[in-house]
C-alpha cells in the first residue's frame, strides 16, 4: 500500500512541497504563532497603530484609482495605437518600475517632486506628505494594473471593437461603451492588484512619503519602526494585521469572476 | 452602389488582397466563395476601412471612402463570430447605432418583426442559439440603415438545415433594403441559396464566375495545384 503510494508521487512533488512549506508557509505561520495578547493588547491602544492603519488604506486606495485610470489609457493605446511610438515607449517604461529597486524609485520621485523642483508647493516640495505615499504607492503598483488590463483586453473579441467602430462609435467611443464594460472582470482585478503592491510598498514610500507617526507612517513602516525601537511583539501584532488584510484582497481577487458574473 | 477598384493589401512579400476590383449595384447580393486563407475575409474588412489598404480605393455611392475611418462609411457588417456586445440585451444590441444618430423606432420594429426577435429583445446574447445570435447580428447591422451590407460567413455556427431555412428568409430581408450586399462564404450550398451574383477568390484574387459549380472547379484546381497533383 505505502509502495504504491510513493510510486505515484512525482520527483517534483517531492521537491516542491517541504520547499513550499518551508519558504512560504512557515514564515507565515511564524508571525501568527509569535502573536501574544500582550503585543496584541498594546498595538491595539497605540492611536499611531490606527493612523497607520486609515493611512495606508487611504493611500493604497487612491493609488490604486490612480493606478487604474493611467492603466486605462495604457489600455486604449494597446488596443488602437500599437503601432504608434507612445505606446513602445509606454510599454517599455512599464516594465521600469517592476525593475527598479524601490528606493531607486522614491529618490526619483523624491528629486522629481522635492524641494528642488516643487519648492512652491511647500518647504519640502510634495516629498514627506500622504499625497508623497499615495504618489510612491502608485508609481510602484501602476505596472501591475497596466499589464492585468492589457490581459482583459486581449480577452475582448476584437471583431466586437470592428462592429462598434463601423456603427458609428470613434475609438474612444468604442473603448467607453464596449471596451471596458467588457473588461469588468479585469478592471476589478487590475483595482485589487494594484491596491495590494500599494499596501505593501516600503521603500518607495519610506524614500519619498518619510515615516512620520501620525502622518506619512503606513503599516509597512509601522512594522519597520516597532522593530527598530525593539517592541517585537507590536510589529508582530501589525505584521498579523497586513496579512489580515492581504488574506481579504487574495479572497477578492479570487472571487472576483463570481462578483463580475 | 459599391465599387472597390485594384484593392492592395500586403503583408511583407504575401498580397493578402491583389488587385481585387468588384462592383455590386443596390438590391444585388454578391456571394464571394473562397477558401480559408484566400483573402476574402481581409477584403471585408478593407472595405469597412477597419484595415487600410495599400493601394486601390472603395466608393459608396459614387464617393471614394477610402481615407474615411469606419465610422463614416456608413457600412452594415456581420463579422464570422456575430460580435454580439455580450453587456447588452439583445434590444440594446440592436439599436446600439442609436447613440451615434443612426436608426429611427419604425426601423426597430421593421427589424424586429422581419427577423422574428421579438420574444428575445430583454436577453443577453448568451442566452441565444447560434440562428438567434446571427438574426441579432443581421438586426443590429439593418437597424443602421447602412449604404452597403457587408457578411463574412455569419451562419457558421448553424447547421446545415438551419441554414436551409434561414437563408431565403435572410435573402428576403437584404432585398428589402435595396442596397448592395457583399456575402462571404466557403459553401458553395450557402451561396446558391443567398446570391444573385458569384465570384471565386484565391490567391488574393477575385475573379466573377456564373455558377457556383464553377467556384467549386475553380477551387478544386487550385487545391490540387498547391498540392502538386495537378
Amino acid at each position: 500500500m505505502a509502495g504504491n503510494l510513493m510510486r505515484k508521487v512525482s520527483l517534483i512533488e517531492l521537491l516542491f512541497v517541504p520547499f513550499f512549506l518551508l519558504l512560504i508557509v512557515y514564515p507565515i505561520a511564524a508571525i501568527i504563532f509569535n502573536l501574544t495578547p500582550a503585543g496584541i493588547a498594546k498595538t491595539f491602544a497605540d492611536p499611531l497603530f490606527w493612523t497607520s492603519v486609515g493611512s495606508t488604506i487611504l493611500t493604497a486606495f487612491f493609488a490604486a484609482l490612480m493606478g487604474l485610470a493611467l492603466a486605462l489609457g495604457f489600455g486604449y493605446y494597446y488596443i488602437f495605437r500599437k503601432g504608434t511610438v507612445m505606446y513602445r515607449v509606454a510599454d517599455f517604461l512599464n516594465d521600469l518600475p517592476i525593475a527598479l529597486p524601490h528606493t531607486v524609485a522614491g529618490l526619483a520621485l523624491l528629486l522629481a517632486f522635492g524641494r528642488k523642483a516643487f519648492g512652491f508647493a511647500g518647504p519640502t516640495g510634495l516629498a514627506f506628505t500622504l499625497f508623497a505615499v499615495t504618489l510612491a504607492m502608485f508609481f510602484v503598483s501602476y505596472p501591475l494594473a497596466a499589464r492585468t488590463i492589457a490581459s482583459g483586453a486581449d480577452e475582448i473579441e476584437r471583431e466586437v471593437i470592428d462592429v462598434a467602430r463601423t456603427l458609428g462609435d470613434s475609438t474612444t467611443r468604442a473603448y467607453q461603451r464596449v471596451v471596458i464594460p467588457l473588461m469588468g472582470e479585469g478592471i476589478i482585478s487590475a483595482f485589487i492588484l494594484s491596491f495590494s503592491r500599494s499596501i505593501s510598498e516600503f521603500a518607495a514610500v519610506i524614500m519619498f512619503g518619510g515615516n512620520v507617526p501620525g502622518q506619512t507612517q503606513v503599516l509597512a513602516s509601522y512594522v519597520f519602526t516597532k522593530v527598530e525601537e525593539g517592541e517585537v511583539a507590536m510589529a508582530v501584532t501589525a505584521s498579523a494585521f497586513c496579512i489580515l488584510i492581504a488574506l481579504f484582497l487574495v479572497v477578492g481577487l479570487r472571487m472576483r469572476g463570481k462578483f463580475h458574473a | 452602389m459599391l465599387e472597390v477598384q485594384n484593392l492592395v493589401k500586403a503583408y511583407g512579400d504575401l498580397r493578402v488582397l491583389d488587385n481585387v476590383s468588384a462592383r455590386i449595384e443596390n438590391g444585388r447580393i454578391l456571394v464571394i466563395i473562397g477558401l480559408n486563407g484566400s483573402g476574402k475575409s481581409t477584403l471585408l474588412k478593407v472595405i469597412t476601412g477597419i484595415l487600410p489598404c495599400d493601394n486601390g480605393c472603395v466608393r459608396i455611392d459614387g464617393q471614394d471612402v477610402t481615407s474615411l475611418e469606419p465610422e463614416d462609411r456608413k457600412i452594415g457588417y456581420v463579422p464570422q463570430s456575430t460580435a454580439l456586445f455580450n453587456h447588452l440585451t439583445v434590444r440594446e444590441n440592436i439599436i446600439y447605432s442609436q447613440k451615434n444618430g443612426r436608426g429611427s423606432p419604425d426601423g426597430f420594429e421593421a427589424v424586429v418583426s422581419m427577423l422574428n426577435l421579438r420574444g428575445y429583445l430583454s436577453k443577453k446574447p448568451k442566452e441565444l442559439s447560434g440562428g438567434y445570435r446571427a438574426r441579432v447580428a443581421l438586426a443590429r447591422a439593418l437597424y443602421s440603415q447602412p449604404s452597403v451590407m457587408l457578411l463574412d460567413e455569419p451562419l457558421t455556427e448553424i447547421d446545415h438545415a438551419k441554414k436551409e431555412q434561414m437563408l431565403p428568409e435572410f435573402k428576403q430581408v437584404l432585398h428589402q433594403l435595396n442596397i448592395p450586399v457583399l456575402y462571404i462564404t466557403h459553401d458553395p450550398r450557402e451561396a446558391e441559396l443567398i446570391g444573385d451574383a458569384f465570384a471565386v477568390m484565391y490567391d488574393g484574387k477575385l475573379k466573377t464566375i456564373g455558377t457556383t459549380e464553377e467556384a467549386f472547379e475553380i477551387i478544386r484546381a487550385q487545391v490540387l495545384a498547391g498540392a502538386g497533383i495537378a
